[in-house]
């Protein structure tokens, strides 16, 4: 008798045991040893060399992927080339990465260009034209429901700083706090940087910060595809026009890619497929432009960076 | 194996019935604590197992959407470091993280958790299409299954993120809480056996009392009750015994009525018939003997005066009858009644019967007595003993066919014992007959004094009487 009601809990047991056991479904065949660690092995190096492209973060990192692989992936085409897109935190890094020669194309921002051409020599290839002209704003922008009508307003406030070497998040608002008599530091509770203008719209529009300066070219493509962005916030000051962000290649590029670049990014528009690829980026072109169309913005720098 | 089947109801009762209440009782409660302690550990151990399970899955999903997410931004601007630090932190963050890694969308290994180097055969151990949520699957590594995930970053453009979660700590937690289920059923078991053996104690101890009881009632004790503990069957089984005790008592007390009764009247009736014998041989003595003597004497001076010869042979012839009639008369009163019993005791009434059926029966007749000549014994057991050992010696006379027989009476510790043995032909004591030899008569005369009558005896191997009865005022009860 004990041993058949052992029995029977024997097989309960391995019963249950085996169902337990079964469960997984997709069960690899092969034991993977976590302790057992390989050097890892490098890349092969392709064949061919990409040309690599540098968008600076004048919005997120998936914001620029999605707004700017099609014009890439035009280019790309154009140029029979594969193009590596570069992004990096900061307008320092990529300048740095252009200094150095790393990349050889590169989407700044106006300020970048300003503090690049002056200290190495980066040279200006074309300018995007956006709503006919090649001049952009720096939008004071505040929560839709704050009373806020200028930037004194915003004293002892959370103010959100785009990127330290930004012309419109970060040269203008500091400019019109100085205007006050101030610094940014002693004018308002706070401030922080979010290394994008989309980032620096969102903080604004999540209350996150109680203003911030963006550039009116990223805040009119923001809303256009995110209109509750718009209802969110409101704009109460528009900066004098700044020459807009341009695109540049460093010193170090030979001559011969860059017409060929120039040429590629000036006849853009000509064909449905590129100014498809513009479109996507919110541009309608590209054109020449002159360094002269920064004066305002290099004058602003100096005048940001000569009070103390 | 059919035949261990067709033995198991056999195996059961003997296995049941040679173990007490206690070992019963205990064995049921214990094995029903034991079968429900193993039957909810291993359904819950089942159930937790299958439900952490599914949670390990479900957490390796988050958590490997959450790298996704915030891998992002760290990937497309290059960041290695800070992509390397979510991992790190990830893994840090979360117990059952054994490994997490970002692969590149070639396929190269951008950040990952292992320090020095990676396994061999992890990365390609589970893959995502771009355009898929999640795709987990389960590894078999050296360190047991890990549930790996997989996530697309930035729908593949930006890589893929990898996280493992290893079973270790559901295991962990379905063991102790596997372990604390049995602490519990150990423990449950041990109160469980506490409270058996209190219930054991409280349904045995009445058990165990009708036991005794009945026990004493058996040997006799008949005024033993059992207490009724309780409203229940061995409440009424005791009810029921002490009923049937209450019966046995009453009817006892009746036939001991009932037997005092018929010993008074036996003992009357003996008694008279001793009375009886003793006035017939009296009269014999006195009256019948006087007449005889009377006669022989008259006789006598008739043959001596008479001249006539054939007158005087006359007389002689009836001298002789009336001489030999005389002498029938003083056998039947010793026979009836021998006054020496009365006179000088019981050894001296032995000595002259004994030495009567030697000379009648030509018998050889051993006679010895013992602790007798101090005191004489009370009168009815000295007639009992007497009318014993008479009816003994007539019996081997008549029937044993016996040559020799001896006779012994001893007074020892307050009881008289007499044994009476012969080397005749002997019988069967379990047979019939014994009321033909007169065998009741002694055992009534024993058991109205109080004493017994022991018989052994076979067929060819002679016969001993064994007669013990209690001296009344030495010890013993009354007749």
């Amino acid at each position: 008798m004990r041993r058949i009601a052992l029995l029977l809990l024997v097989v309960l047991l391995t019963a249950c045991s085996a169902t337990t056991t079964d469960g997984p479904a997709a069960l690899s065949e092969s034991v993977v040893r976590l302790s057992d660690l390989q050097p890892i092995s490098a890349p092969a190096s392709s064949a061919v060399a990409p040309l690599r492209v540098a968008v600076a973060a004048v919005i997120s990192p998936k914001g620029t992927v999605e707004s700017y692989q099609p014009l890439l992936d035009f280019l790309s085409a154009r140029l029979d080339r594969p193009i590596e897109l570069v992004q990096r935190r900061t307008y320092a890094e990529v300048n740095d990465l252009i200094e150095s020669g790393e990349v050889d194309l590169a989407f700044v921002c106006t300020s970048a260009y300003v503090d690049g051409h002056d200290k190495f020599g980066m040279e200006l290839l074309a300018a995007p034209q956006v709503n006919g002209a090649t001049v952009y704003f720096s939008l004071l922008i505040v929560p839709a429901d704050s009373p806020a009508q200028v930037m004194a307003d915003l004293r002892g406030k959370v103010f959100a700083f785009t990127d330290p070497m930004s012309n419109t998040g970060r040269n203008y608002p500091t400019y019109l706090v100085q205007q006050l008599g101030q610094t940014p530091e002693t004018f308002f509770a706070r401030t922080f940087f979010t290394y994008s203008h989309d980032d620096a719209i969102r903080a604004v529009a999540d209350g996150l910060a109680d203003g911030a300066a963006v550039d009116s070219l990223v805040y009119d493509f923001a809303v256009a595809r995110e209109p509750a962005l718009g209802q969110k916030t409101r704009i109460i000051h528009r900066s004098e026009p700044f020459g807009i962000p341009p695109v540049v290649v460093g010193s170090q590029v030979r001559p011969q890619l860059k017409a060929e670049l120039q040429d590629a990014l000036l006849s853009m528009a000509e064909t449905a497929a590129g100014r498809r690829s513009l479109a996507a980026a919110g541009l309608e072109r590209f054109v020449l432009i002159d360094d002269s169309a920064y004066d305002s913005a290099r004058a602003l720098l100096q005048a940001v960076s000569a009070t103390p | 194996m059919k035949a261990l089947i067709a033995r198991l109801p056999q195996r059961f009762w003997a296995l049941a019935g040679s173990v007490s209440i206690r070992t019963k009782i205990l064995g049921i409660v214990l094995g029903l604590v034991l079968l429900l302690g193993l039957g909810v550990t291993v359904q819950v151990r089942y159930t937790l197992t299958r439900a952490m399970d599914a949670q390990l899955q479900e957490q390796s999903v988050s958590v490997a959407r959450d790298v996704a997410a915030r891998a992002t931004d760290l990937i497309l601007t290059n960041d290695l470091y800070a992509l390397h630090q979510l991992l790190r932190e990830t893994q840090a963050n979360n117990e059952s993280v054994r490994y997490a890694f970002v692969l590149a969308p070639d396929g190269q290994i951008l950040a990952h958790t292992f320090g020095a180097g990676f396994p061999a055969g992890l990365r390609d151990a589970n893959a995502v299409g771009p355009a898929e949520h999640h795709r987990t699957t389960m590894v078999n590594t050296d360190e047991g299954p890990v549930w790996d995930t997989a996530v697309p970053i930035f729908d593949g453009r930006a890589g893929i993120a990898r996280v493992g979660l290893s079973e270790t700590v559901v295991r962990q937690t379905v063991d102790a809480v596997t372990g604390q289920l049995l602490i519990t059923t150990v423990a449950v078991s041990v109160v469980g056996i506490t409270a058996a053996a209190c219930l054991t104690w409280l349904l045995t101890r009445p058990i165990l009392q009708l036991a005794e009881v009945a026990q004493a009632v058996g040997r006799g004790d008949l005024s033993r009750r059992v207490p009724r503990w309780a409203d229940d069957e061995i409440g009424d089984l005791a009810s029921s015994f002490n009923a049937m005790t209450d019966a046995l008592a009453t009817a006892a007390e009746a036939r001991a009525e009932r037997d005092q009764l018929r010993a008074r009247y036996v003992s009357g009736v003996i008694a008279a018939q001793e009375d009886e014998r003793k006035r017939i041989a009296r009269e014999l003595h006195d009256s019948a003997s006087q007449s005889l003597t009377s006669l022989l004497v008259g006789l006598k001076a008739m043959s001596t005066t008479c001249d006539a010869p054939d007158v005087r042979q006359h007389a002689e012839e009836l001298r002789g009858v009336a001489a030999q009639t005389l002498d029938d008369v003083h056998r039947l009163a010793l026979q009836l009644r021998p006054s020496v019993l009365d006179d000088l005791g019981l050894p001296a009434a032995l000595e002259r019967y004994v030495a009567e059926c030697r000379r009648r029966y030509r018998l050889h007749i051993d006679l010895a007595m013992r602790g007798l000549e101090a005191e004489r014994l009370p009168a009815q057991v000295e007639t009992a003993l007497y009318r014993i050992v008479q009816e003994s010696l007539t019996n081997v006379a008549r029937h044993a066919a016996a040559r020799t027989a001896s006779v012994l009476v001893e007074r020892r510790n307050g009881r008289v014992r007499a044994i009476i043995e012969d080397d005749g032909r002997g019988f069967d004591p379990a047979g019939a007959g014994q009321e033909r030899l007169g065998l009741y008569g002694i055992r009534e005369r024993a058991e109205l004094l109080g004493g017994t009558l022991t018989i052994e005896s076979a067929p060819g191997q002679g016969t001993s009487l064994f007669i013990e009865v209690p001296i009344a005022g030495d010890r013993g009860p009354h007749a």
